[in-house]
């Protein structure tokens, strides 16, 4: 199956979100919008974006991790409270963040593959304990960031973003054509069979849970860098986020089928959503309500897709 | 299936044993064999699936691993090739190991490719997977099989079951294997893939590989084994060259079967179901048996759901009424059931009391209110476990702790406890062996001369040759012919399955 | 004697046992480092605690029952006490549409939520957390992010009067618990209903081949799953004075861990609501021994996770496949 195939839905609602963006933007303020929303939409977006692969990876194999609203929590916590210094000591930070993700992605991994616990309670549970040690890193918001980590990351007039989203890209690519890769399909497919046909399972699985961590660290970092300061509970919009995105994304609930560039299609979309929102005039208290309609109509879109073709064949 | 892990290929290679007092058995018998195994030992939560059996296999021959189901045969095969560890005995494998398992073991959401290659995918620059040289190097693997009718690029979810099983069987003798395990091999393929699958065994017995392979087809066991090897309640029983089915039988149960089928009563006059499903014209009178016959996949399955499950008007014992939904058929004038091939997954709740599975197609005929009066269904429960004589510790019991063939007459059960006179059976006695088959007949014919009307559809066609008053063969949808009945001779069915229609 | 005991070890009730060992083990801890922590002042307060958790968990409990989640809890809660103080407006007089009218919110949240899982097909993790975001929007939007701003937005009074006070020196709120409790025990156990809710748990394919409506069965427990929800709201309106934005927030998470803890198979099938109060109470002795020992706050969220944890190793495991 090809990547554009399989992401095929995500790049519809984004097409239609960017489509209503551009008509609420230009309807409202009377030209199209400047480079600089481009960008400060891109930067937005990128939290959201690495959290989203990280999802996506989970639930191609048939798993779900909650636990990502702790683990960016506690990565943002690290930079934040770490970051007091200069450049090089919040880069030593945000290595330390990146790394703390991984860690407690390994921890879910472990959990779930050595411990038989069901995704769901597992990442339930460390969800908790992750919120915790976020709280205790950094107990009350606050933090700075030196322009200087700033303008590599996410420069508010120099597209830099653009070379972070492309490796993100990259990175998936190229991680589908390695043979764990193929391995996270295999398991989200079938996992008894995929352990029958000498797939290491529990490695695979602890593979994706750390990835997870290690995305949801990344996308820490780039919070951080976005926002310029740092929340100990930042990370807990992105647990319904994240699954949005994959969902958006055309990636089946069940496993094994679908791309992580759907999901990346799909962060753009929700986080476009906010934005014709706002230009169509619409109080951001109900911005909740919108993206919970957005994620129901999506995947019943998705399901009415697979039906017309399953009908047509 | 193939190779289970990379641990185990290990083991095998180095003729490394398995079990607890491994340490100085069995060196001596080593030379001669490619598998042997002895005195293993195993149980699955307090059942005994092997107990103190063996086995052995030499390298260049054809073995065939004969008996009933629950004998112990598939849990023999995993031990083998480590997917189960003995609790005692020792395993010897020499060479590589390939297995194809009776479950598929292929990834649906894969493609064809994809599951041949995904051991050791092509690669490209940086050692990456080349998704450009998958497909042509599936192709090559296919076609070196002598398999040219299938695209690579396809989803194995949307094959198939018999090109599934095709795909499951390329891929195992792709890995050159020096001793091949094939657990039913056959079981989904048709005549023609099965002289394709025999040929590639052929090769491989030439070559010096060891194959072994586990089949319910005696002719199969006849046609290709070198020797046959039967298990009976997880040990073994004897290892022949030559071996009669008779005696097959006879040392497979442990007892010898005489008449296999029972004598058939003669249909009443009263119309019992009478429905035009697609193409078919349906007509079942009170107390007889219609056997669906043909190849597989000819539209039976449809038939049968179509009457179950979903649009479908019928007349049952005179009364018209419309099937949309499983409940409406169970109401439907005379009463419907429907017994599928597979209890585990589409009959029974394993899980739950014996108690529960019975009631619960018909708990609202002892309720009050929404209540369910127990003392009532305590009452109904216990006759119909009289009448059916199903052997549980108690009706409190999980159906799942039940042997087969008690879990057959708990799920029988529930449709007579539903009064229903009208019984669609299909492919009951798929897997299951021969004493429960024979009980099976005995009972079917039975309901039917107490004036139920069956319409039963099996894939062995000697139990449609035999049981049935009448036959209708079915070929892509529509009835090819109408056989009166018993036909005795399955031939016959086949045959009329083949052909091409003669009036069109 | 000892075969009743094997029976309960090894039977279908073990995880419920397990459940009441744990809620025990947790309690019999409290009691012996900290004084009072067993005291009936103290254990009433926590039951009254447990109580709410065990309104979600109950609605909880049904849809995990057919292999389903409830992640629409935390707003429906919420959103139910809104409704609850804004139709009232703290009148008594219009307390019984106002309860009728917040129920309602519940069971036509669970409606759609039943609607989308059973007919729609959607995974009910999707559905629901949609409809959870969909009931914040609306919530929040609507009462344009304050809780009722003009009106006095505080429980009418005989209602609190029924949550807080005490029939024979029982906590009404108790006493509305136990009848909760006899009411998912009886539907469970007793009736057809119940029966049709356990098959369709273990086999949704062989119970619909067995004439069960799967999805009118599937529906009915969304609408009583978010029933409870509103019941929680509720009776937290009634014993806090002012539904709070937020309210419903600590429930996703209380609901799953106690039906989990209560020994209820997250695949389906397998449960009953004893082992959720058990849970319950579990959850808040956890809570309660934690501010006891004056944690932080970080520190009560990261043992809270272990706890739970380590109760889902001892009972909570999947089988291992071979």
């Amino acid at each position: 199956m090809s990547e554009l195939r399989a992401a095929t839905l995500g790049y519809a609602v984004l097409a239609a979100t960017a489509v209503a963006y551009l008509v609420v933007y230009t309807t409202n303020l009377g030209h199209l919008p400047t480079p600089f929303d481009y960008l400060s939409l891109l930067n937005t977006s990128l939290p959201l974006v690495f959290v989203a692969i990280g999802q996506s990876l989970v639930v191609l194999t048939g798993g779900i991790d909650l636990s990502v609203g702790g683990m960016v929590g506690l990565g943002v916590a690290i930079v934040a409270a770490g970051s007091t210094g200069g450049a090089a000591v919040t880069a030593g930070w945000m290595l330390a963040a990146v790394a703390a993700g991984a860690l407690c992605g390994a921890v879910n991994g472990l959990i779930v593959a050595k411990g038989r616990i069901a995704p769901i309670l597992t990442t339930l549970a460390t969800l908790s304990v992750y919120s915790g040690l976020a709280l205790k890193v950094l107990p009350v918001p606050g933090g700075k960031i030196s322009p200087a980590v700033r303008s590599v990351l996410t420069d508010p007039d120099v597209p830099t973003g653009l070379i972070w989203l492309g490796a993100a890209v990259a990175g998936w690519l190229v991680l589908r054509r390695t043979r764990f890769g193929m391995r996270v399909y295999a398991v989200g497919s079938d996992e008894t069979a995929a352990r029958a046909v000498g797939v290491p399972t529990a490695r695979v699985k602890v593979g994706v849970y750390s990835l997870s961590g290690l995305c949801s660290g990344l996308a820490a970092v780039f919070y951080v860098s976005t926002t310029t300061s740092g929340d100990p509970n930042a990370g807990d919009p992105f647990i319904l986020t994240s699954i949005a995105a994959v969902v958006v994304g055309g990636i089946a609930f069940a496993g094994g089928r679908g791309s992580a560039l759907g999901a990346v299609a799909g962060a753009f979309a929700l986080t476009l959503v906010i934005d014709v929102l706002f230009f169509a005039g619409i109080d951001p208290l109900y911005q909740s309500l919108f993206q919970g309609l957005f994620l129901v109509v999506a995947v019943l879109l998705g399901s009415l897709s697979t039906l017309v073709r399953w009908r047509r064949s | 299936m193939t190779e289970a892990n990379s641990e185990v290929r290990a083991e095998a290679n180095s003729e490394v044993r398995a079990g607890a007092n491994s340490e100085v058995r069995a060196e001596v018998h080593t030379e001669a064999h490619a598998v042997l195994a002895e005195g293993v030992d195993r149980s699955f939560g307090g059942v005994r699936a092997l107990r103190d059996a063996s086995f052995a296999a030499r390298p260049g021959e054809i073995h065939a691993l004969a008996g009933e189901n629950g004998a112990g045969k598939s849990t023999m095969i995993k031990v083998l090739c480590g997917l189960v560890k003995p609790d005692r005995g020792t395993v010897v494998v020499k060479g590589r190991l390939a297995t194809a398992f009776q479950e598929l073991s292929l990834l649906p959401d894969l493609t064809i490719a994809e599951n041949l290659l995904l051991r050791d995918p092509p690669r490209g620059r940086l050692g990456l997977v080349s998704r450009r040289r998958l497909v042509p190097a599936a192709k090559t693997v296919l076609e070196t099989h002598g398999i040219d009718d299938l695209d690579p690029r396809t989803v194995t979810r949307d094959l198939s079951v018999a090109h599934r099983q095709v795909v499951e069987l390329v891929r195992v003798l792709a890995t050159r294997p020096e001793v091949l395990i094939l657990d039913e091999p056959t079981a989904a393929l048709q005549e023609q893939q099965v002289a394709w699958l025999a040929a590639h065994m052929r090769r491989l017995r030439e070559e010096g590989c060891c194959v072994v392979f586990t089949s319910h087809r005696w002719r199969e066991i006849e046609a290709l084994a070198d020797r046959v090897t039967v298990f009976r309640n997880g040990t073994h029983v004897t290892t022949r060259e030559r071996l009669a089915e008779a005696e097959a039988v006879t040392l497979m149960s442990g007892r010898t079967l005489e008449a296999t089928y029972p004598p058939l009563t003669p249909p009443q006059d009263a119309v019992a179901l009478r429905a035009r499903v697609g193409e078919v014209e349906l007509k079942i009178r009170r107390g007889e048996i219609l056997g669906i016959g043909g190849l597989a996949g000819q539209g039976q399955r449809e038939l049968f759901l179509r009457l179950f499950t979903g649009r479908q008007n019928v007349t049952v014992g005179g009364v018209e009424s419309t099937i949309r939904k499983p409940k409406d058929a169970i109401r439907a004038g005379i009463g419907i059931a429907y017994v599928p091939e597979d209890r585990k997954a589409e009959g029974l709740l394993l899980p739950m009391s014996v108690r529960d599975n019975l009631a619960l197609a018909t708990l609202e005929r002892r309720s009050v209110a929404g209540f369910v009066r127990r003392a009532a269904e305590r009452a109904a429960v216990r006759d119909i476990m009289d009448r059916l004589a199903v052997r549980a510790a108690s009706s409190r019991h999980p159906v799942g702790t039940l042997s087969g063939g008690n879990q057959q007459k708990v799920l029988m059960g529930r449709w007579l406890l539903s009064g229903a006179e009208v019984l669609l059976l299909f492919d009951v006695t798929r897997g299951v062996d021969a004493a429960t088959k024979h009980d099976f007949y005995a009972l079917v014919a039975g309901l039917a001369a107490q004036g139920r009307a069956v319409l039963l559809y099996s894939s062995e066609t000697e139990e449609i040759a035999h049981l049935c008053h009448r036959v209708l063969v079915m070929r892509e949808g529509r009835v090819a012919a109408e056989l009166d009945g018993p036909v005795g001779d399955a031939e016959l069915i086949v045959a009329a399955a083949v052909r091409e229609r003669e009036h069109v | 004697m000892r075969a009743a005991v094997k029976s309960l070890v090894d039977g279908p009730h073990r995880r419920v046992l397990y459940a009441f060992a744990a809620a025990a083990t947790i309690l019999l801890t409290g009691a012996v480092i900290h004084p009072g922590f067993g005291s009936w002042t103290s254990l009433r307060t926590m039951l009254v605690l447990a109580s709410f958790i065990g309104f979600v968990g109950a609605g909880q409990m049904l849809v995990v029952l057919v292999g389903g989640i409830d992640l629409s809890m935390p707003w429906v809660l919420n959103g139910a006490a809104i409704v609850l103080t804004t139709s009232s407006l703290g009148q008594s007089g219009r307390l019984p549409l106002a309860i009728v009218l917040a129920l309602g919110t519940g069971a036509a949240v669970g409606l759609c939520n039943g609607l989308g899982v059973a007919w729609l097909g959607v995974p009910a993790v999707v559905m629901t957390l949609g409809m959870n975001g969909v009931l914040q929007g609306l919530s929040l939007g609507l009462s344009k992010g304050l809780t009722c701003g003009s009106c006095a937005s505080y429980a009418p009074e005989p209602l609190r009067r029924l949550v807080v006070g005490r029939i024979f020196g029982v906590p009404s709120e108790l006493l509305l618990w136990a009848g909760v409790a006899l009411f998912v025990t009886v539907l469970l156990t007793l009736t057809t209903f119940g029966r049709r809710v356990y098959a369709v748990g273990n086999n949704p394919r062989a119970a619909f081949l067995a004439g069960v409506g799967v999805r009118p069965v599937t529906v009915a427990l969304y609408v009583l799953s978010g029933v409870f929800a509103a019941l929680a709201g509720i009776t937290l309106v009634a014993y806090g004075g002012q539904p709070s934005l937020g309210l419903g927030d600590p429930y996703l998470f209380e609901s799953i861990a106690a039906v989990v803890v209560g020994g209820v198979s997250i695949l389906g099938g397998r449960g009953h609501y004893a082992g959720v109060v058990a849970g319950s109470v579990t959850l808040v002795a956890i809570v309660t021994l934690l501010q006891a020992e004056r944690v932080p706050e970080y520190g009560r969220d990261v043992i809270y996770g272990l706890v739970i944890l380590a109760i889902l190793f001892t009972y909570g495991r999947e089988r291992a496949d071979d």
